[in-house]
Parts: structure tokens; sequence; C-alpha cells
């Protein structure tokens, strides 16, 4: 008799991490999955501004055109009329020059100013962003972490920033800067510097992110892990960087893409009136500024950029809604939990 | 599927509300009186694109100002009520005849006309020139430097105290006799200014605006919402007392006019079309423009040349245009034509500082568009400092000028940067000495009246470079060029004089003190019931209200 094999080691059981799970959570919502593509294309439409003014419009943004003609179906028009009317929407009946006509009596290629102005407003947007969301953090952990005096400093200094008619005041110190731009000791900015708007959202949005992000350290700080971290000798950096800093990383990312939209809109708006990006350059608000000016004739000047706007900010906060569901299903279960949409117990493994 | 149409709705609406914000205009004021015969009262409703800067003849310096109360206060001496050229001949107002000047040119004498009244039926008295002069000075008014050649006005502006010696008046007899430190060629001129329309003694020496003073025109200005509007009425003393004393003055078609600010010029467009109101102040906007010139030019539109002129000022204390070569260069660069489509063709191209209808206009055409040559001179220059901002101000089409040039002297080899301003802070910021980067920018200038002294003293003389305030922003200096302007100043303007007026204009050029672009062309834009040709437009003080009538 053959002696018994040893039993086989039980399979073992196949896991997705968190991460995994949270994004195949966000590739199941189809509305967060197709704002993420519109926002990709929306990129991948502003980053190809150089391919499309060199082999296309055969333009530069800020180049003007006043008293040139292009041949649109072998016909010679002027880009400005001599009553300074700017040529209208000519899609590739130029082979794509002044594709979306000339912005007004400069005579500039508007396609070509939309594009660079996308990146403009892209670039404050998520600059404006990138600094909020590493100066909120901190300030968040510090305030969260060591409460008492620390907090109080912190917290009332967000107060104060709340408080403060932001729009009004980003305007004033705008189009302050704007006019005799920033010498500040080592510090030294030009008026038309993007750092300013750039600086100007961050300040003024600060207290949007650190103040639920201390809400949340406060929270976490609380918890068995942090005790248990603490007990066994960890210090505050230590406890704060490894510890904490790792649980809000979903609260992060989802505060970062919607702040993103935020600081666009904010940025849109400073432009809009003279503050933010200044000319000769372009961004999506001081378009639609400049594009207001000849609405009667040219309205595409203004809804095209305007357009843009709208569909930026709506597929990142589209974006931001998905991250958020994906990375914290809780939220939704008690949505749903309260919605009675689904039982208490049934929500699917949280992270 | 249920998200996706609350995205979609939500686009929508947005979408919608982008094009509805963007579509009002800030139509503003009370929106009463949309004009027409009724109840045996004549009314029209104006509009302006800015409420005056007062409604005080002292205080205000714009084109605005003077066009509400040209007629309203009414000076010792007036323009005809003409267009063109004959618009520009200064005829009595107040005054029986115009000055008798004595030999030296240093003396004025003029008589005020018997039994004038202000509408609020105090007499006009001589004496009330002399108070008229000194609240001037009181009040800090921008004119105040026109009549400082009084003798004793230096001395009263100082102290306030005293009097100003050099005018004497008798109330009996209405005479006045002004007495000038040096002989003068535009202070006949001067006395038709609005500054010195003659308000009752005792005016108090403060803004007026939400009081108005008296009047001595055919209207007068009441019912005040600072910033908002006004209205006129029939001055009650012009039927009594001054038309007669005034006979060639006109009194006027409509018997109230209420003029209210619509900071949006389509709006005032739309409101001129639709019938709502029957006349805008100030320029159709540039996106308008030839559509309304199309379709109601000589129905409804009309425009006229103004002695003006459209320039880049360069500042020929700083690099780099401090050299010659390069401010020739910017003069040779600059394109008229691209100036005339940017302005939407209300501009007529000019490279010189009087403009056409200037008493000394003489064309020059020293510099022909021609780029490359501005590019050899900026090499042949090869500045050291290629650092150039340029300053312009956010209203259109001064913004698109401003990128203009901008762009213009980028490509000859500088290195420009814009700075845009707001408006109204504009001219106080770059005739500040103490603003830095002061290298190029925009200006017009409109005459104050037709000599050619009121164009080159205050853009091209040393003494109008200011540390504040500063009217010769190209901070020209030239000593030669200052006698000779000093000189001209002394001497009637006559065939000799106007023939040196254009060798100096010349001379400017020649030296390329500054980059001239051009001269405007004024629209005057009526609804259908009124009749256009009727409407006055004068040079200096814009349209009369006296010239609108119903058709």
């Amino acid at each position: 008799m053959a002696p018994d094999s040893p039993p086989a080691a039980p399979e073992r059981a196949r896991t997705r991490g968190p991460w995994a799970l949270a994004g195949r959570r966000f590739l199941r919502n189809r509305t967060a999955v197709a704002a993420a593509v519109v926002f990709a294309l929306i990129v991948v439409f502003v980053l190809s501004a150089p391919l499309w003014a060199d082999r296309v419009a055969g333009t530069g943004p800020n180049q003007s055109h006043t008293l040139e003609k292009i041949e649109v179906g072998g016909e010679e028009r002027d880009v400005v009329s001599v009553e300074g009317l700017p040529i209208g929407p000519q899609w590739l009946g130029a082979g794509g020059k002044f594709f979306l006509g000339a912005d007004g009596r400069l005579g500039r290629d508007e396609m070509v100013r939309l594009m660079y102005g996308g990146r403009t407003s892209l670039l404050v947007g998520i600059s404006a962003a990138a600094l909020i969301t590493v100066i909120a953090v901190v300030l968040g952990l510090l305030a969260g972490y060591f409460r008492g005096w620390v907090d109080t400093a912190i917290a009332r200094t967000l107060d104060v920033i709340w408080s403060l008619p932001v729009f009004l005041i980003g305007l004033s110190v705008g189009v302050s800067l704007a006019l005799g731009g920033l010498n500040l000791g080592p510090v030294e900015l030009s008026g038309g510097s993007l750092l300013i708007p750039i600086g100007i959202i961050a300040i003024f949005s600060l207290p949007y992110v650190a103040r639920p992000v201390r809400g949340q350290v406060i929270a976490l700080s609380e918890m068995e892990f942090v005790e248990a971290a603490t007990a066994q000798g960890a210090g505050p950096l230590r406890l704060m960087w490894s510890e904490i800093l790792p649980n809000l990383a979903s609260t992060i990312i989802v505060f970062a893409t919607l702040t993103v939209a935020n600081s666009m809109l904010f940025e849109a708006g400073l432009s809009f009136l003279g503050a933010g990006v200044q000319p000769p350059n372009s961004s999506w608000g001081l378009m639609v500024s400049n594009g207001v000016g000849l609405l009667n004739t040219q309205p595409l000047l203004a809804i095209a950029p305007g357009l843009m706007i709208m569909l930026t900010v709506l597929s990142l906060n589209l974006v931001g809604d998905g991250l958020r569901e994906a990375l914290d299903p809780r939220s939704a279960a008690r949505v749903e939990v309260r919605g009675g949409t689904i039982p208490a117990e049934g929500a699917e493994g949280a992270l | 599927m249920k998200k996706l149409c609350g995205v979609v709705a939500m686009m929508s609406l947005a979408l919608i509300s982008i094009l509805g914000i963007a579509a009002c205009g800030g139509s503003g004021g009370s929106g009463t009186g949309s004009g027409g015969e009724g109840d045996g009262d004549r009314t029209m409703r104006a509009t302006y694109g800015t409420f005056p800067e007062a409604l005080d003849p002292a205080l205000d310096y714009s084109q605005e100002g003077w066009t509400a109360m040209g007629e309203i206060y009414l000076p010792l001496l007036t323009y005809k009520h003409a267009e063109g050229t004959e618009g520009s001949e200064v005829v009595p107002g107040l005054a029986e005849d115009l000055p008798e000047i004595s030999d030296d040119g240093k003396t004025y004498s003029l008589t005020l006309r018997p039994g004038l009244k202000y509408s609020d039926g105090t007499p006009v008295k001589a004496s009330d020139f002399t108070a008229t002069v000194e609240r001037l000075f009181k009040i800090n008014s921008p004119g105040s430097f026109f009549y400082s050649k009084i003798v004793g006005a230096a001395e009263f502006e100082e102290t306030e105290k005293g009097g100003i010696s050099g005018i004497e008046t008798d109330d009996e007899t209405g005479e006045i006799s002004i007495e000038l430190e040096a002989p003068s060629s535009t202070f006949t001129n001067e006395l038709a200014m609005l500054f010195v329309a003659l308000v009752p003694a005792g005016t108090p020496a403060e803004d007026q605006t939400a009081t108005p003073i008296p009047a001595t025109g055919p209207y007068m200005i009441d019912n005040v919402k600072s910033g908002r509007s006004w209205e006129y009425d029939r001055n009650p003393e012009w039927a009594k007392a001054n038309s007669e004393a005034m006979p060639d003055y006109p009194s006027g078609y409509m018997d109230h006019i209420e003029a209210t600010e619509i900071t949006n010029p389509e709006t005032q467009v739309d409101e001129i079309e639709q019938g709502k109101a029957q006349w805008m102040q100030n320029l159709v906007p540039s996106d308008r423009y030839a559509e309304v010139k199309n379709e109601f030019e000589g129905t409804q539109f009309k425009s006229a040349p103004t002695n003006s002129t459209y320039f880049f000022w360069l500042n020929n204390k700083k690099a780099p245009f401090s050299d010659l070569k390069v401010r020739q260069a910017v003069n040779y660069a600059v394109s008229g034509e691209a100036l005339e489509r940017i302005y939407a063709g209300q501009l007529t191209a000019g490279q010189q500082i009087l403009p056409p209808g200037m008493p000394g206009y003489e064309e020059i055409d020293l510099y022909p568009y021609d780029l490359e040559k501005a590019k050899e001179l900026v090499e042949e220059a090869d500045p050291k400092d290629r650092k150039v901002t340029v300053w312009t101000n956010n209203e259109s089409p001064t913004q698109e000028a401003g990128e203009y040039l901008e762009g213009v002297l980028n490509e000859i080899g500088l290195q420009a940067s814009l700075k845009v301003v707001n408006a109204k802070n504009y001219f106080d910021l770059v005739g500040n000495e103490s603003t830095p980067d002061l290298d190029a920018g925009y200006v017009a200038w409109f005459q104050d009246y037709p000599n050619p002294n009121n164009f080159l003293q205050p853009l091209f003389s040393t003494e109008a470079i200011a540390a504040t305030g500063a009217t010769n922003l190209s901070r020209y200096s030239n000593p030669e060029v200052d006698e000779k302007i000093a000189k001209l100043a002394e001497e009637p303007l006559g065939s000799e004089q106007e023939a040196e007026y254009a060798e100096l204009d010349l001379q400017l050029m020649e030296e390329a003190a500054a980059a001239p672009y051009g001269s405007l062309s004024i629209s005057t834009f009526v609804s259908e019931e009124i009749d256009l040709d009727k409407v006055i437009f004068n040079p200096t003080l814009g349209q009369f209200l006296t010239s609108f009538e119903y058709k």
C-alpha cells in the first residue's frame, strides 16, 4: 500500500489592492470615464497648439494680420475689412487658416489663440491647484495634528481669508500687481507674469482645501493605528508622513481635481476683468472678454472660449465626482443606504 | 442615462447662461421718456457712455461735459452754431461784441449785453466774470492755467486773497477789461472756453454737479442723479430776457431732454435703432460702425472730422527712443492703413502733429510705411537697451492700437511688452514721472480751440514736461522749438504765423518726436424721428442740443 501524499496547500485567494479596486470602480462609472476622455482630448487639443500654428495656420498667437488677405475658394478676402470687420470662421476653406476666424481688428488667428489660450488657462489652473494642494495639506497636517496654538493660528488665518470677498479682493490685488508687478525682497515679478494670477488664486482658494484636510487629519489622529505608532516611538514628522498622509491620499486626489476646475474658473474671471492674464497673451477668460465686444457680429469669438471653459470645468468636476466615489465608496454607499437603494451591509469592499 | 441627461441639461443651461450674460448690456438709467410729441411737450432722450466728469463748467475738461454744458453755461464769447471750419469761428456770447484788443496786445475790452439773467432770475453782472475766474483758481480747475496769464492771477492762485488785479469791471456799464502779462494769440479763444462761462458771484468753490448752477443759455440742467442721469428744461429767463439780448443764438426745438448714462455702447446703438433713445453722444462702437454706417448713412448717421491727433508718444529722454534712428524706425513701421482698420474706419491716417482743418496744416509724408527700412534703422542704431514698455488703456480700440504698436516694435527688433491700464487712470499714470518704464504709449489730443499753439505747446514744449500731469508725454525738449512756440503764442494768427507753425510741424516730424497716426471722425447717430440734417456737430463743443428737431 503506497503511503498517502501530503495534502495540497490550500490555494491562496486572489485579492486586489485598494487602488486597483478604486480603478475598477472608476472605470465602471461611464460618466466619469467619458468626462476623463473629454478632458484628455482638451489637453491634447491645447498641447497641439504649436503644431497647428506651424503646420496649419502658419502664424503665431500674437501675430497681427490686419492688412493681409487670404485665399478662400479661389477668392482673395481681407483678414480685416476696411471697416474693421474681422473675417469670420473659414473652417477648412483656407486650408485651416483662420479656422474660427480672426479675433478682432488685429486680425489674429482665433483658433491659434484658443489653443495657446487653453495652455495658459490650464497651466494657471493646474499650477494654482498644485500650489493650493501642497500648501493646504501642509497647513492641514500641522493644524490637525498639533492642535493647540498652531491650530488656532492656522485656522484663524484661514477664517480671515475665507471671510474676505474673495473675488473682489483678488481682482483688486490682481489689477494692482498687473500694473506694477511684484517687488518683494528677492522676488521680482513683472506685471505680465503668470505667477501673479497663480499666486492670487492659490492664496484665496487655500481655505477651501486646507479646512477639510485639517478636519480629516484631526479624525485620523485619533485612530488606533496612530496611537499604536506613537506607542512605538514614532515622532510627529514620521506620524504625519507615514501614517496620516497616506490615508489622506484619496481626499487629496479628489480635492486636487476639483481645485483645478475652480482655479480655472477663478482665472477666467480675473482675466475677463483685466486682472489675470495680460494682453497680448491669451487665456480663455481674456478671450471671452475680448469677444464680448464683438458679440453682435462675431459671436463665436466669445462662445468658443466660453464653451472650452465650460467643457473643461464640467469634465474635471465629473472626474472629481467619479474619483470620490471610486476612492471612498462608503460615501456613495451612505447616499444609497439613505436612499434605500442598497441594504446597509451591502457595500463592496471598502479601502 | 439619468446622470447623462442631467449632465446635458446642465451643459445646456450653462451655455444659455453664458450667452445671456454676455448679451445683456448695462442698460442703466431710468429708461423713461421715449421721445415724441405728447401733451405739447417736445421731449428727447439722449444717452451718454460716460457721465461727464462734472456738471460744473469750472471742473469739466471732457468732450462729454462740453457737449452737455456748452449751451447751458455761456461765456462772454462762444463758437458759431455751424459745422466744420465755420464752426471754429469765435462769435460774441454774453458779450455784445468780440473783444477790443489794445495795440500792445495785452488788454482785452468787452461789454456785457444788458438785461441778461440767470435761470433763477438773478441779473448777470460784469463782476460775475471776475468771480468766475477767481473760482477757477479756488476750485483747482483743470482749466485755470489758461488764465494764469492775466495780471494778478498768479498771486491770486497762491493766496486766494485780494482779487485778480488784471480784471476790472463796471456793473453799471457792463464793461469788462482784462490785462494780460504778455500778448497772447490764443486768449480770444480762451475767453470762449466753458471754464469761463459766467456763474453768479458767490457760487461755492466746490463741485456743483448735485445742485446745478443757474444757467444763462436756452436750457438749464436739473434733476441730476450723479453718475446716472440728468435732465434739461427750458430756461425760463431765456424766453423772458436772454433771447432778446442774444437774438442770433438759437432757442432750441426740444422742450425737455433726458440724458442717461448707458455704459454699454452696444445697448445705446440698439436703443437708437429701436427708437427708445433719440441720440447717443459717444461714438458708435467699432464692431457696429460698419453696420450702422451702411444702413443709416444720410438718414440717421453722419460723421465729421475733428481737429484731433492720435499718436504714439516715444520717450525721447530714455533709450531706445533717445536715438533718432529708432524713433524714425517706429514712424516707418507704423502703418496708417492698419490703424484705420483697427479704428474701424473712424480714423483718417496721417503722420504729423497738426490735424487737417487746423490753421497751419500742410501735409507731411516723411515716413511712408516700410517695415524693412524700420528694421534697418534699428539695426544701424543698435540700441543697448531694447526693452520697451508700451502703455495703453483698456478701452477699445485704444487697447488694440497699443497691442498693434507692441507687435510692430517686436517685429523691428525691439523687446516690447504691453501694459494695459484702466482708462480713468491712464493719463494720471503716464503723466507722472515716478511711474516706472514710461517708454511709449498711446495718446489722443483734441483741440480746445482752433489754434496750432493748442497742440504744439502742451504736447512738445519743455514747460509741459512736469512731475505730475505732464502733457508732453514724449518728454521732447528743444530750446529752439520752445522759443518759436513762445514767440508764435504772442502773435495774432495770420498767414505768416500759419506758415511758421507748418515749419514747426515739419521739424517735429523730422526729429520724429512722436509717431502720429491719424485724426478721428466723430459720428452722429440719431433715431428715425430726428431730422439728421439739422443736427450741428461743432468741432469744439460737439453736437448742439438746440439743433435737435423732429422731422
